[in-house]
C-alpha cells in the first residue's frame, strides 16, 4: 500500500469519530434519565443542593454548549472528569484498557490455535464423525451463553476440583510493578515465573469463555475454505506429482484456505472486545466493558462518550489492519 | 471441549497451585462493585463508603446494631437546638504518623459542606448528607461546633457517613489526589488499589482503637483485608464455595440453601432498611379511586411473597417505615382477601375488572410478575412492563413537572440512617423527588415539615406515627416489605455480624 493509500485512510478517520461523538452526545442527551437524581438516589435534598451537584458536574450548561466544549477539550486529549471517579475519564479508561486488551487477545489466541486445527481435520475428513461432532460443536459455541458457559467452568474447575481460580487476574498475593499493563509480558519481562504462572491460571477461563464463539466461527470458516482450496486444480496437480499429504495440505493448501480465516478473525477481534462485558462480569476481569455498562447505567456521560470513541477507533484500526492484512495474504487483491 | 483447551488446561494445571508468601490471616470479601474513589467526600455509593470506611474513621459511627456511638469524638453536647460540640479524642495518628487534631475535622467537614469546596468549582456530592449546617468552628484546642441554620435533629444519625481526613495530606496532594491515595485513621491502610479488581489494606499497627462502645478496642485482629470485586452473584458464591473469599454480600436468596448446605460456609442475615412498594398513579384513570388501591391492597398475599420469593426473609409492612425506623408502630393491615377485593373492584365501577400495567426494573421482574399474577386473579389484569432504571425514575419521579403516565411501579427506597427524614419525606411529600405515586395531603406534608426540626423525640416519634396512620388510610403505595440483606460467611470467620446500613466494617473480624 502507498504511503498516498495510508495518508487517505487515516483522514478518514476524522468524519468518522466526529460522526461518532455526535452520535453519542445526542444519544447519552436523548436517553431519559437524570445523572444529579441518580447520583442522589434515595435521599431527601433541597433544591439548592441539589442545583450545587449539577453546576458541578457542568450540566447546568445548555447542551450544546457541553458539546461544543466536549469536542474542543476532546482535540487537546481531555476527556473531562467521571462524575463518580471524580478524575480525568482517559485515567479511568487507562487503568481498565489493558485489561480488556489483554484478554481479547489470549481469546484470540485461543480461538486461533483451536479452531485452525480443528476446521482444517473436519476438512480432510469431510462427513465422518468428527466433522459432524465438530460441526455440532460450533453451533454449540456460537450458542451457548457465555454467563453460562463461564459459571459452568467457574464450578467445575474452581469449586469441584479446586484447581483455578474463580475471579480476578492475578493472585493477591502476587506483587506486581506493572510495565506494560499487559501481566502475562510484564510479569516475564520482571522474570517473576510463579506471578506469571498465576496470571496465567487466572486468564485461562475468562479467555476461553470469551473465545468460544469465535473459535466456532473461525473453525466453520477454515473448513470451509479449507474445502474450496482442497477442490482447486493446483492442489490436484501437487497430489498428482507425488508429494506427501502433508505437504500438500500444510504447504500448498493451508496458506491459501487461511486467507478468510484470517480476515474474520482480524475483524471479529473488535467483537471481542465489544463482548467481553459479560465475561468481565462473570470472572470479576478488572476490564473497561464492565465499567462502560455500569457508566451508561449511572448516565456518566464523560466516560461513556471517551470509551464510546475509544471503541470506534479500535474498531476502526482493526478493520484498517484486516485491509492490510488481506493484501500480504492474498497478492491478486490490491487496496 | 476441544481437544486443545483440554490441553492448555491441563499443561496450566500440571505446575501446581503457585503460593507466594502469604500473609498469617488475609480475609477477603467478595465484593458487588469497586469502589469509585478513595476520597470520603467525593462519592456517592454505598460501596465506596463500605471500602473507604476501613480506612477512615468518623466522628461517631453505628455499632452492628445501629446505635450512634462516637469514634474519633470522645463525647457529643448538644448546646442548643442548632448548636452541637464535639470533644476530639487525643492521641489519634493518622497512617503516616501525624497526629490528627480539631483542625482536621473541621477541614474534613469544610470540605464536605462548603460550596465548592472540593476545588474546580465542585462542591461534595456528600453535601445535602450533612443537612443545613451553617459553620464548623474549632472552639478550644480539642473541641468541634457544629452550627446549623435550623434545628435538624438527625444530625447524629447522619453524621456516621462522614469520614476525618488529614488537612496537610489533602493540602499536598489535592482532590485529585486523594481519590486515589489515602491517609485515614482506620483500621486499616492502603497497601494497593487493583482498580476494577481489588483492594488490598493491611492492619494499622498504631490504630487508637475505635470506638470504645464496640468492643473489643485495639488494633485489628486480621493482618490484611482484601476486597476483592467479583459483580456477578453466581460468581461470588462460587468464590465462597471455593474458599477463595470468606465474606460475601448480596447472597441471593436463591442460594442460601446452597451456602448453608456447604461445610465450612454459612449464611448470616441482618434487617435491612430498604421499603418496596407498589407505587400507584392517582393522577391515573384508574387509581385515582381509593377503593381501586383498596382492592389492590387485599389481593396481595404478602406472606406468600415474601415465603416463596424471598425465602423468608423479609419484613411486612403497613406503611413506608421499616420496622426498626425511628418512629414505626403498629398499622392497620390490609389483610390478603380476594373476595373482598373484587367486590372493592365493583364497588367502584369496575366488575368486569381494569387493564393496567406495571413499571419495573429487570433485577425484579420475576417478583413484580408474582404480584401482577396476585393482582389479576382479582380482576387487576396486571401485565409486568420491564424498563431500565434512569428511565423509569424520570418517567414516574417527576416532582410535579409533568403529568404522570402510567399505571403502576414496583419500586424500593433506602433508609440507610433508618430515620423517616430520609424516606417519608422525599415518597410522600407534594412533588418530592420521589413521590411516585404522585401523592399529594396536605396535612401528611404538615406533619412531615414540622417532624424534620421537632427535637422532642417522643413528639417526633409521634408525628411519623400520625403521618404513618394517614397514608396507611389513603393508600398511594401498596407498602409490601423490607428484605433482609443476606451474606455468606466462611465458618473460619468470627468476631464480625452484618450491620443494617449494608457497611462491613472488619476491625473486629477474626480468621480462625
Amino acid at each position: 500500500m502507498s504511503l498516498g493509500k495510508l495518508i487517505e485512510r487515516l483522514l478518514q478517520l476524522v468524519p468518522v469519530l466526529l460522526g461518532v461523538s455526535l452520535i453519542v452526545f445526542v444519544m447519552m442527551a436523548l436517553t431519559p434519565g437524570d445523572p444529579v437524581q441518580i447520583m442522589i438516589g434515595d435521599q431527601n435534598i433541597t433544591p439548592e443542593q441539589e442545583e450545587a451537584l449539577r453546576r458541578g458536574l457542568g450540566l447546568d450548561r445548555p447542551i450544546v454548549e457541553r458539546f461544543f466544549v466536549f469536542i474542543g477539550n476532546a482535540l487537546q486529549g481531555d476527556f473531562g472528569q467521571s462524575f463518580y471517579h471524580r478524575r480525568p475519564v482517559a485515567d479511568v479508561i487507562a487503568e481498565r484498557l489493558p485489561a480488556t486488551i489483554e484478554l481479547s487477545l489470549v481469546a484470540l489466541i485461543v480461538a486461533l490455535v483451536t479452531a485452525i486445527p480443528l476446521g482444517v481435520l473436519a476438512a480432510i475428513r469431510k462427513n465422518s464423525i468428527f466433522d459432524k461432532l465438530a460441526t455440532v460443536g460450533s453451533l454449540l459455541g456460537v450458542s451457548l451463553p457465555g454467563f453460562w458457559f463461564g459459571i459452568l467452568l467457574i464450578m467445575l474447575f474452581a469449586v469441584q476440583w479446586n484447581i483455578l481460580p474463580v475471579s480476578g487476574r492475578i493472585g493477591y498475593s502476587s506483587e506486581i510493578e506493572t510495565i506494560t499493563g499487559f501481566l502475562l509480558i510484564d510479569t516475564l519481562l520482571r522474570g517473576n515465573l510463579p506471578a506469571f504462572w498465576d496470571a496465567v491460571k487466572h486468564i485461562l477461563l475468562p479467555a476461553i469463555t470469551l473465545g468460544l464463539p469465535m473459535t466456532a466461527i473461525l473453525m466453520r470458516v477454515t473448513r470451509t475454505s479449507m474445502l474450496e482450496v482442497l477442490r482447486q486444480d493446483y492442489v490436484t496437480f501437487a497430489d498428482a506429482k507425488g508429494l506427501s499429504r502433508a505437504r500438500v495440505l500444510f504447504r500448498h493448501a493451508l496458506k491459501n484456505a487461511l486467507i478468510p480465516t484470517v480476515s474474520v478473525a482480524a475483524i471479529e477481534t473488535g467483537s471481542l472486545l465489544g463482548g467481553n462485558m459479560i465475561v468481565e462480569t462473570v470472572f470479576g476481569w478488572p476490564g473497561l466493558g464492565r465499567l462502560v455498562v455500569e457508566s451508561i447505567f449511572l448516565r456518566n456521560y464523560p466516560l461513556v462518550q471517551a470509551a464510546v470513541l475509544l471503541y470506534a477507533v479500535i474498531y476502526v484500526g482493526l478493520n484498517f489492519f484486516a485491509d492490510i492484512l488481506y493484501t500480504v495474504l492474498n497478492p491478486r487483491v490490491k487496496l | 471441549m476441544t481437544n486443545l483447551q483440554r490441553l492448555l488446561l491441563a499443561s496450566a494445571m500440571a505446575i501446581g497451585p503457585v503460593a507466594p508468601a502469604a500473609y498469617a490471616a488475609d480475609l477477603v470479601v467478595g465484593f458487588t462493585l469497586d469502589a469509585d474513589t478513595l476520597d470520603p467526600a467525593n462519592h456517592r455509593k454505598r460501596e465506596t463508603e463500605t471500602v473507604i470506611r476501613n480506612l477512615y474513621d468518623g466522628l461517631l459511627t453505628r455499632d452492628p446494631n445501629m446505635v450512634v456511638v462516637p469514634e474519633i469524638a470522645e463525647s457529643m453536647t448538644q448546646v442548643s437546638p442548632t448548636v452541637y460540640d464535639f470533644k476530639i479524642r487525643a492521641g489519634i495518628k493518622f497512617h503516616d504518623g501525624t497526629m490528627m487534631t480539631a483542625e482536621d475535622v473541621k477541614f474534613s467537614l469544610d470540605r464536605v459542606v462548603v460550596e465548592g469546596a472540593m476545588g474546580n468549582g465542585q462542591t461534595s456530592p456528600r453535601q445535602s448528607l450533612m443537612g443545613p449546617v451553617a459553620s464548623v468552628e474549632v472552639v478550644d484546642g480539642d473541641t468541634v461546633r457544629i452550627t446549623l441554620k435550623e434545628p435538624w435533629p438527625i444530625l447524629p444519625a447522619m453524621l456516621p457517613n462522614q469520614q476525618i481526613v488529614s488537612k496537610a495530606f489533602v493540602e499536598r496532594v489535592g482532590s485529585e489526589g486523594l481519590a486515589t491515595e489515602e491517609n485515614g485513621t482506620g483500621p486499616f491502610r492502603l497497601v494497593e488499589w487493583r482498580k476494577g479488581e481489588s483492594i488490598i489494606m493491611e492492619r494499622f499497627p498504631e490504630y487508637y482503637g475505635g470506638a470504645t462502645d464496640i468492643a473489643p478496642v485495639g488494633p485489628a485482629c486480621v493482618d490484611r483485608v482484601i476486597f476483592k470485586i467479583i459483580p456477578e452473584s453466581a460468581s461470588r458464591v462460587a468464590a465462597l464455595l471455593a474458599g477463595d473469599v470468606h465474606i460475601i454480600n448480596e447472597l441471593p436468596a436463591f442460594s442460601i440453601a446452597q451456602v448453608n448446605a456447604n461445610s465450612g460456609t454459612h449464611v448470616m442475615t441482618v434487617n435491612g432498611t430498604r421499603s418496596f412498594f407498589v407505587a400507584m398513579n392517582l393522577e391515573g384513570e384508574y387509581f385515582d379511586d381509593p377503593l381501586v388501591r383498596q382492592a389492590a391492597a387485599h389481593a396481595i398475599d404478602k406472606n406468600l411473597l415474601i415465603d416463596k420469593i424471598l425465602g423468608g426473609n423479609a419484613a411486612p409492612i403497613n406503611g413506608i417505615l421499616s420496622p426498626d425506623a425511628f418512629g414505626a408502630s403498629d398499622l392497620p393491615v390490609y389483610g390478603y382477601d380476594p373476595e373482598m377485593a373484587k367486590k372493592l373492584l365493583a364497588d367502584a365501577g369496575f366488575p368486569n375488572g381494569i387493564d393496567v400495567v406495571m413499571d419495573t426494573e429487570g433485577a425484579f421482574k420475576d417478583t413484580a410478575e408474582a404480584i401482577a399474577s396476585l393482582l389479576t386473579k382479582v380482576g387487576i389484569r396486571t401485565t409486568v412492563a420491564v424498563g431500565e432504571s434512569a428511565q423509569l425514575t424520570s418517567k414516574w419521579r417527576l416532582q410535579g413537572k409533568a403529568p404522570k403516565t402510567g399505571d403502576m411501579y414496583f419500586s424500593s427506597w433506602g433508609n440507610g440512617s433508618l430515620d423517616p427524614f430520609d424516606i417519608f419525606t422525599p415518597t410522600h411529600r407534594t412533588n418530592d423527588r420521589g413521590n411516585s405515586a404522585g401523592y399529594s395531603n396536605p396535612a401528611v406534608d404538615a406533619l412531615l415539615d414540622a417532624a424534620a426540626t421537632e427535637l422532642d423525640v417522643a413528639k417526633r416519634a409521634g408525628m411519623y406515627r400520625e403521618a404513618e396512620l394517614m397514608i396507611n388510610a389513603d393508600l398511594p403505595y401498596l407498602y409490601l416489605w423490607v428484605p433482609q440483606d443476606i451474606y455468606g460467611v466462611s465458618d473460619r470467620l468470627s468476631g464480625w455480624k452484618p450491620s443494617a446500613d449494608s457497611r462491613i466494617n472488619l476491625h473486629d473480624a477474626c480468621l480462625n
